[in-house]
């Protein structure tokens, strides 16, 4: 007994030196003589980014994550950008024209481009990288919206006509995602290069890619020849650091100038760190609990409705989420071209209670599978609804895996399913709605899609399919906003919250914001003073 | 010697029988797990027509043997495939990462092992005494300390408030100091343990006792001849901690940003990238087996005695 005791205090003496380490380095300040980027006059030295996760491939084509499309953009750019409010303007396409019929795109380019191996940007590579992306042998994980060209002419070195099968109204949008950036053509057969294994990518971007140390870090380099402005630093280095409270330390330590995605316990204290500035990034991921509105007991939507008011959204944004995320008010992320506000589902779990007998769902059991690390405190958060969804009487089981085991089991047709409710995250690739009205219309049912609620509505099929093709972009935004409408109050969904995407980066740099496709905007981030 | 040499010999072909059994297993481990290796890769976005021409792409749709025969035989020519996720040779994956968690594993060994063996050796010397208690105490919380917050506790001194050391990477020779001593604290302290625990078994023996007797120096009874017995079972614990630093190695890569290739592994499985996982796995075995002739070899350095 005695050596468990003097164990015990032994153990807790170690913990409240360990307490005071703690606390001791979180009130201490970063270094200041030690800064990560070394800046001299009218430009230079590093900027130091420390990110999650290990680039897949830096073949703009085959991209997947946000994160490694954002190093990809530092090189390689597209014809368009679309801004905060949906409106898209030309990048390397200087002008854009869609014919009456929808039918046809006609793309001006900028002239006297060059691509970084010296070869020119004209029609001719246009043609060549919107036909690639169109091969059925490469792999183009976010080539959907592509599928729509039927051919691209070059019709003079600075004109480009893109003929598409149907109207596409979101095509345009389409082309500001890194999917549909221009690489050089003679590029995928240069050194180390082959058109399905592309790993040393050629743009016309500020910067050209350097190296890329596996698992370690991506390196690019200032190009000299850019037509556009010309950034500060010389070298941008892309730290690979999967631990977010190690990525913290190398920004408090000063070893990096700017982190994504910090540890979102530790946002508070961040904010109240006059060394760094966050920045919450608004996103366009919207977090929502899917219900399998095909199960009898929540085909109803009064049920589904009673879900939607016995959780308390805003309380788990500001104790779990640490305030890292903003609660919905329509079915999609604000940012997108096509969002109108639709409502609000107040906490009120009376109402929950009563609309659940009006149901006949009162006592329900359900089974929620939450992935886990996958979207900001998505485990965490799913255990708070279902502690919410209790407390109106339902018996909730929660129940996590890995996030392949988890598609695998929500992307099953739904003869197979076996969950009655999934916590899930959708974030469009281009901020237009409709990649998420996907998420609503039944062509898009597992396994053809990820409409994992099984939602369908007569009323909203037919509003989104006359959104599909109609080219006159007020009446189109008015058919989202009333098929939204539809969709909130027939609520196949617990409507969570869009994520927020946090930035933290050193108080002596300048210049940095975020974009609502969960990316950062660095590339012209230079020293405060 | 020379039956050493037939054993080692005999060893590496039943190795080659194991490492069989070891490829079936994998490969079948895989196939077992749920999550379509196509969807994943393909990713949430993805059309149902590109997730079924990526199946097609990867063979998925072939019989399980047709599978695993495309596989066992590119091994055997010295292919282990193409990564589904990275389009890079596996090989390759693999080569560029085995040399930061080889160096990673062999400086964590050689701290665990001279740390724990001298203070285990302290400990069983003075037994009961203070600096015995402090010993063992100190090695029961290096067991019982979770990499994890090991790790971050060490980041937040050194990297953070003392600005000494690097945070995370392999960039700068600093870098491996705080990665190396995270994973030699659970070495360390088992070695202590064990080193301990087998040197107060051999320290009561008679040979000892003798050797106290007929007036040999403290230290050289000590060394020579009671920590010489004492080390076959020590040797053990550090052979199989080795191994097991170059698999466990995982939670440390992650934690400073190690590019080795625990962290590949873990990547792979993630992304349902069945050829490296595959690939990775026979690495660890072969390297396993390796350890196994060398730590049988060692025993017979250390102990005369032995024979096979």
């Amino acid at each position: 007994m005695s050596t468990a005791r003097r164990r015990t205090t032994r153990m807790r003496s170690f913990a409240a030196a360990a307490a005071v380490g703690i606390l001791l380095s979180a009130c201490s300040v970063s270094d200041p003589e030690a800064p990560a980027s070394d800046s001299g006059e009218g430009g230079g030295g590093t900027f130091n980014i420390a990110v999650g996760i290990d680039p897949d491939t830096f073949d703009p084509a085959g991209q997947t994550t946000t994160t490694v499309q954002n190093m990809v953009d530092y090189v390689v750019e597209t014809l368009v950008t679309v801004d905060e409010e949906g409106t898209v303007s030309g990048k390397l396409a200087e002008t854009f024209e869609v014919s009456e019929d929808g039918l046809t795109v006609t793309l001006g380019l900028k002239e006297g481009v060059q691509f970084q191996d010296g070869t020119p940007f004209n029609a001719e590579a246009v043609k060549f990288n919107l036909e690639r992306i169109k091969d059925p042998n490469l792999t183009v994980p976010l080539g959907a919206p592509f599928e729509v060209i039927e051919s691209v002419t070059a019709v003079d070195e600075s004109t480009v006509e893109i003929k598409l099968l149907r109207p596409s109204p979101g095509f345009l949008s389409a082309l500001s995602v890194t999917t549909a950036a221009m690489i050089a053509p003679g590029s995928v057969t240069a050194e180390g290069n082959t058109n399905d294994n592309y790993q040393n990518p050629v743009g016309t971007g500020p910067y050209t890619f350097e190296s890329y140390t596996a698992g370690e870090s991506v390196t690019v380099q200032k190009y000299a020849d850019y037509w556009g402005e010309e950034p500060h630093y010389d070298t941008v280095n892309f730290r690979v650091v999967p631990e977010a409270a190690t990525r913290e330390s190398l920004l408090l330590a000063g070893q990096v100038d700017m982190i994504i995605l910090p540890p979102v316990s530790d946002l508070e204290a961040l904010q109240n760190n006059s060394d760094v500035e966050v920045i919450l990034g608004e996103s366009d991921r919207s977090i929502f609990i899917a219900l399998d509105t095909l199960d009898p007991l929540w085909s109803n939507p009064v049920a589904r409705q009673a879900l939607n008011y016995a959780v308390d959204k805003q309380t788990i944004v500001d104790s779990v989420l640490f305030g890292a995320a903003e609660v919905m008010n329509g079915p999609m992320a604000s940012s997108l071209f096509g969002y109108c506000e639709t409502g609000s589902y107040d906490y009120d779990p009376d109402r929950a209670r009563q609309l659940l007998a009006e149901a006949g769902a009162e006592g329900a059991s359900i089974d929620l599978l939450t992935p886990s690390g996958r979207y900001v405190q998505d485990q965490q958060a799913a255990e708070a609804i279902a502690g919410y969804l209790r407390e109106v009487g339902l018996t909730v089981n929660v129940t996590t895996s890995d996030f392949p085991s988890f598609l695998s089991r929500v992307n099953a047709p739904h003869s197979e399913n076996t969950v009655d409710a999934h916590l899930l995250g959708w974030a469009p690739p281009y901020l237009d709605a409709d990649f998420q009205m996907q998420m609503f219309r039944q062509a898009n049912h597992p396994p053809a899609g990820l409409g994992t609620a099984f939602y369908t509505n007569p009323q909203v099929e037919e509003l989104l399919a006359r959104a599909d093709v109609e080219t006159d972009r007020d009446t189109r935004e008015q058919l989202y906003c009333d098929a939204s409408q539809v969709i909130w109050d027939e609520a196949p969904w617990i409507f969570l919250w869009t994520q927020s995407f946090p930035v933290v980066h050193s108080a002596d740099v300048t210049g940095i914001d975020t974009t609502p496709t969960e990316k950062f905007d660095a590339i012209y981030a230079r020293p405060a003073n | 010697m020379k039956g050493t040499a037939a054993h080692i010999v005999r060893t590496l072909l039943l190795s080659l029988i194991t490492l069989f059994g070891v490829s079936v297993l994998i490969f079948l481990m895989l196939r077992v797990l749920p999550g379509d290796p196509a969807r994943v890769l393909a990713g949430l976005n993805a059309s149902e027509d590109q997730v079924a021409r990526l199946r097609d792409e990867l063979g998925l749709d072939d019989s399980l043997l047709s599978q695993y025969w495309s596989f066992i035989s590119g091994v055997v020519t010295g292919d282990l495939g193409t990564s589904a996720r990275t389009s890079r040779p596996v090989a390759t994956e693999i080569a560029v990462r085995l040399p930061a968690t080889l160096i990673l594993a062999v400086v964590a060994t050689v701290i665990g092992s001279i740390i724990g063996v001298t203070a285990g050796v302290i400990a069983a010397v003075r037994r009961n005494s203070i600096v015995d208690h402090v010993i063992s105490s100190v090695a029961m919380m290096g067991v019982s300390m979770p990499v994890y917050w090991l790790g971050l506790l060490l980041i937040l001194l050194f990297a953070v408030t003392l600005g000494w050391l690097p945070a995370a990477g392999s960039g700068e020779p600093l870098s491996i100091v705080l990665p190396a001593v995270t994973l030699a604290a659970f070495s360390t302290a088992l070695v202590s343990r064990m080193t301990r625990a087998s040197m107060l078994e051999v320290l009561g023996q008679d040979y000892v006792r003798t050797a106290h007797a007929k007036g040999a120096p403290p230290q050289t009874v000590v060394v020579k001849h009671a920590l010489r017995n004492a080390f076959i079972p020590i040797l053990t614990v550090i052979s199989l901690q080795f191994g097991a630093l170059l698999g466990g190695a995982v939670l440390t890569e992650t934690v400073f940003g190690w590019p080795g290739i625990g962290r590949l592994m873990v990547d792979s499985i993630g992304a349902r990238d069945f050829a490296v996982v595959q690939g990775l796995v026979l690495v660890y075995a072969t390297f396993f087996i390796l350890l196994n002739v060398i730590v049988d070899v060692l025993y017979v350095v250390v102990d005369p005695r032995i024979r096979y």
